[in-house]
């Protein structure tokens, strides 16, 4: 009963999401503020009904309700509380019904918060968030509803994919889409924008906190992503180019250049069509990354196969709403002359249009190489993959290019930078740079994209720390303060520029820990016995038993190892073979043991009936600066977020 | 176009073709194409030295481990043709007997095949397409039917 309740729900939030795009409609013809009303009613309406679809299929989860045929695939009576409420969205139906959720949510949010100041917005911007929402909600209810029925009830359900059954696996999802959802409003705000004929910077500026917010989400969702496949997937890496990780991706790339090239349209009023196309194909590129996970048209850890009718409805669903955006600004662009022109090539505007390029080329490259496979497939060419060495081989100097920039943009003058003020700014990193270089050069490190990269890494680093170090004395001597105080001070008179700073440093760890684990990774795959040791690396690893181990829904054998450095026991490992009861299907549990800011990391994939274990080690050097960059990054947009009011905001 | 406006345009394009060339140069040789074990056999010497992918089912009683080295042998089938495959590594976790697979590599000198990655695939709703296509997929409806008994 519960379940229809929350199936009726959804059906007449679909309805009233028609009701709001007319009702916006008539809003803008007739100008009248009642209808704006209704459509925020709608809006509002539906929000409440979606969170009463999402509570009834949560409920059918707890009541472990197998003749709901979505509890019934993925969950079962074994699963662990968490994972149930979870399993919600560990399926298809469900998560889609989480995307629409967290859809419906953001646009009410935005509706209310922003109500006040930006009447001549609302109707426009609840026109356009209906739009959306209708598109997956007719997908939900027509083509893959989480509230079918499957009778008679089967006793148990199936169980939810082992392999999600993880914490990261049951942030990540929400993570993801809050990213690609919360995209929605900057782009229903241009929308407002190229529609209304307002085309200043108000949109840009009204929108400033929703975007980074969006993008700290994906940011986190991605990361968490590339975590999980680390030690759940037990291959030791945590980005492979997987086409579901791509889909991700694009619109975090395409999302970063728009974030950065604002700015200059704030500051100088340039850029503005540009900007306009940034955030439209941001917002596209969540749709397909959308479309590309849940059509099943790609081959990968998450692709579902399922049926052709819904990756054609959300093509097509996906082919109106990008042609409608991108058809305005065609239409509007002629509109959108900037007066003001490039100055100079050595100027801000120019690093944050080189910025722009790279980063449009990045997506480019992944559009490609996740995209092509399916052409060539369409036109009858053939299966075909496009491999990790090409990612790689593109992204390594694109990367190196941005981090180059990253360490020029904050400190180069708009519009003209002179001789002076480029030695003043830059002489010094790029001399720290280059000894930093040096120094790994002569203790041995030969690989060509490590040394680029610490140079621009030490480069960015020392023009970012000059800057901090600076500021604080400037403060300090000003208030007569310690410099502790001083940078606090200074922090808090500019915080959208130091945050974004502090995001900067995010990345530079990020990157020094990308470059040392990737390229000084060792690895071994040894078959053994009990009592039997391998040396990797200057660990050396013994196993000295196997035994069987049992927890709420798996059984598994556990190997126990010594892990010694000399004849120093630095730590034991115990990596798991699982086998979960419900499915009976195996997983291989890693066990990770940090040291030195890096991981020692160990499986063991096999055990044989006559007890020879197959064990592989990885030791990841410098892998925590991964997630511990990724963290300051996140840290970074927290403080542009929640930063105190200025005038200018 | 004045001297400045020029200078900029020129200096983006040098840059946005250096990328270009970096994002379409090396892009035909990175390929790896999707086969069938009766693809595979019908190979002409050219292909010995390409890196590809076979799609098929692991063939009952077939996986043998190697002695020497961490890996496996096996075959692989498409119910028309059976390729025999070494494979050094580790398995995924859900290589079985009597299951679908993937795996990369090269089809050497023509009698067997290679390999040094088997895909990571799941089974019934995480199968992936190509197995779909090779014609090896648990049909949904005798899993649901297993599930209502």
């Amino acid at each position: 009963m519960i379940i229809e309740i929350g199936h009726f729900s959804v059906v007449i939030a679909l309805v009233l999401s028609l009701l709001g795009m007319g009702a916006s409609f008539i809003a803008l013809r007739s100008k009248s503020s009642e209808w704006v009303q209704v459509g925020r009613m709608a809006l509002t309406l539906i929000f409440g009904l979606l969170a009463i679809g999402m509570l009834s299929l949560v409920y059918s989860f707890l009541v472990r309700d197998f003749s709901v045929h979505y509890v019934a695939m993925t969950s079962n009576s074994e699963l662990p509380l968490f994972y149930t409420i979870a399993a919600l969205w560990g399926g298809h139906e469900g998560s889609l019904l989480l995307w629409v959720f967290i859809l419906a949510a953001f646009s009410t949010i935005a509706v209310w918060l922003h109500w006040r100041t930006q009447p001549a917005i609302m109707p426009y911007l609840i026109g356009v968030e209906c739009l959306v929402i209708f598109g997956f909600l007719a997908l939900i209810v027509f083509l893959s509803n989480p509230f079918e029925r499957l009778i008679p009830a089967p006793m148990d359900g199936k169980d939810l994919n082992p392999l999600l059954q993880d914490p990261a696996m049951v942030l990540h999802p929400p993570m993801l889409y809050m990213g690609y959802v919360g995209f929605s409003i900057p782009f229903s705000f241009a929308m407002a924008a190229l529609f209304s004929g307002r085309l200043g910077e108000e949109w840009i500026k009204v929108t400033q906190r929703w975007t980074v917010f969006a993008w700290l989400c994906l940011t986190t969702g991605i990361l968490l992503g590339g975590y999980w496949a680390y030690y759940e997937l037990g291959w030791g890496g945590y980005w492979g180019w997987d086409p579901v990780e791509n889909a991700s991706f694009m619109p975090w790339l395409v999302g970063t250049a728009f974030l950065h090239s604002v700015m200059v349209q704030e500051k100088r009023k340039m850029f503005k069509v540009w900007n306009l196309f940034l955030i439209i194909l941001t917002f596209s590129l969540s749709l397909i990354g959308t479309f590309l996970v849940r059509s099943g048209v790609l081959t990968s850890v998450h692709s579902f196969a399922t049926d052709p009718e819904r990756g054609l409805f959300i093509l097509i669903f996906m082919a109106i709403i990008i042609g409608l955006a991108f058809g305005t600004l065609m239409l509007r662009s002629n509109k959108l002359k900037s007066q003001i022109e490039l100055d100079s090539m050595v100027s801000r505007e120019s690093v944050f249009l080189f910025n722009n390029l790279f980063f449009l080329v990045a997506a480019a490259t992944v559009f490609l190489g996740t995209l092509y496979p399916l052409i060539v497939e369409t036109w009858g060419g053939g299966k075909v993959t496009v491999g990790p060495p090409y990612y790689n081989a593109v992204f390594m100097p694109v990367a190196l290019g941005l981090l180059f920039l990253m360490g020029v943009g904050p400190y180069i003058p708009w519009r003209k930078a002179s001789q002076a003020s480029l030695r003043n700014n830059f002489l010094v990193p790029v001399l720290i740079g280059l000894c930093l270089m040096i120094l790994l050069f002569i203790l041995g490190i030969r690989n060509t994209y490590a040394l680029a990269g610490t140079f621009v890494v030490g480069f960015a680093g020392t023009t970012i720390l000059a800057d901090f170090g600076k500021i604080s004395a400037i403060y300090a001597r000003r208030d007569q303060v310690n410099y502790f105080k001083g940078l606090m001070t200074a922090f808090t008179s500019n915080q959208r520029r130091y945050s974004g700073l502090i995001t900067h440093i995010g990345v530079l760890v990020l990157v020094i820990g990308i470059i040392a684990s990737t390229i000084y990774q060792t690895e071994k795959v040894v078959s053994l016995h009990v009592g039997d040791e391998f040396l990797i690396d200057v660990y050396r690893m013994k196993l000295l038993k196997i035994h069987e181990v049992e927890g709420k829904n798996w059984k598994a054998q556990e190997g126990v190892f010594q892990v010694f450095r000399g004849s120093e026991l630095v730590t034991e490992l115990r990596p798991q073979k699982r086998i979960y009861n419900q499915s009976q299907t195996p997983t291989t549990e890693s066990a990770i043991h940090a040291i030195n800011m890096g991981h020692i990391f160990l499986t063991m994939p096999d055990v044989s009936p006559e007890g020879v274990a197959v064990a592989r080690g990885v030791i990841n050097p410098l892998i925590l600066w991964v997630w511990g960059g990724g963290g300051i990054m996140g840290l970074g947009v927290l403080f542009n977020i929640f930063r105190p009011r200025k005038r200018e905001d | 176009m004045g001297r400045k406006k020029i200078g900029i345009l020129v200096s983006v394009l040098i840059v946005g073709g250096a990328l270009g060339y970096l994002a379409l140069g090396n892009f035909g040789e990175n390929l790896v194409y999707f086969f069938t074990p009766t693809e595979v056999k019908a190979f002409s010497s050219d292909y010995y030295q390409k890196k590809v992918r076979v799609g098929g089912m692991v063939v009952k009683d077939s996986v043998h481990a190697l002695t020497e080295k961490t890996g496996l042998t096996f075959e692989l089938t498409d119910g028309e043709s059976t390729i025999p495959v070494a494979f050094e590594g580790i398995p995924p976790d859900l290589f079985k007997e009597g299951q679908g697979a993937v795996v990369e590599g090269y089809w050497t000198h023509g009698h067997q095949f290679q390999s040094h990655m088997i895909m990571a695939k799941h089974s019934e709703d995480y199968m992936p397409m190509e197995l779909k296509r090779a014609g090896v997929e648990l049909p949904k409806k005798d899993f649901m039917k297993s599930l209502q008994q």
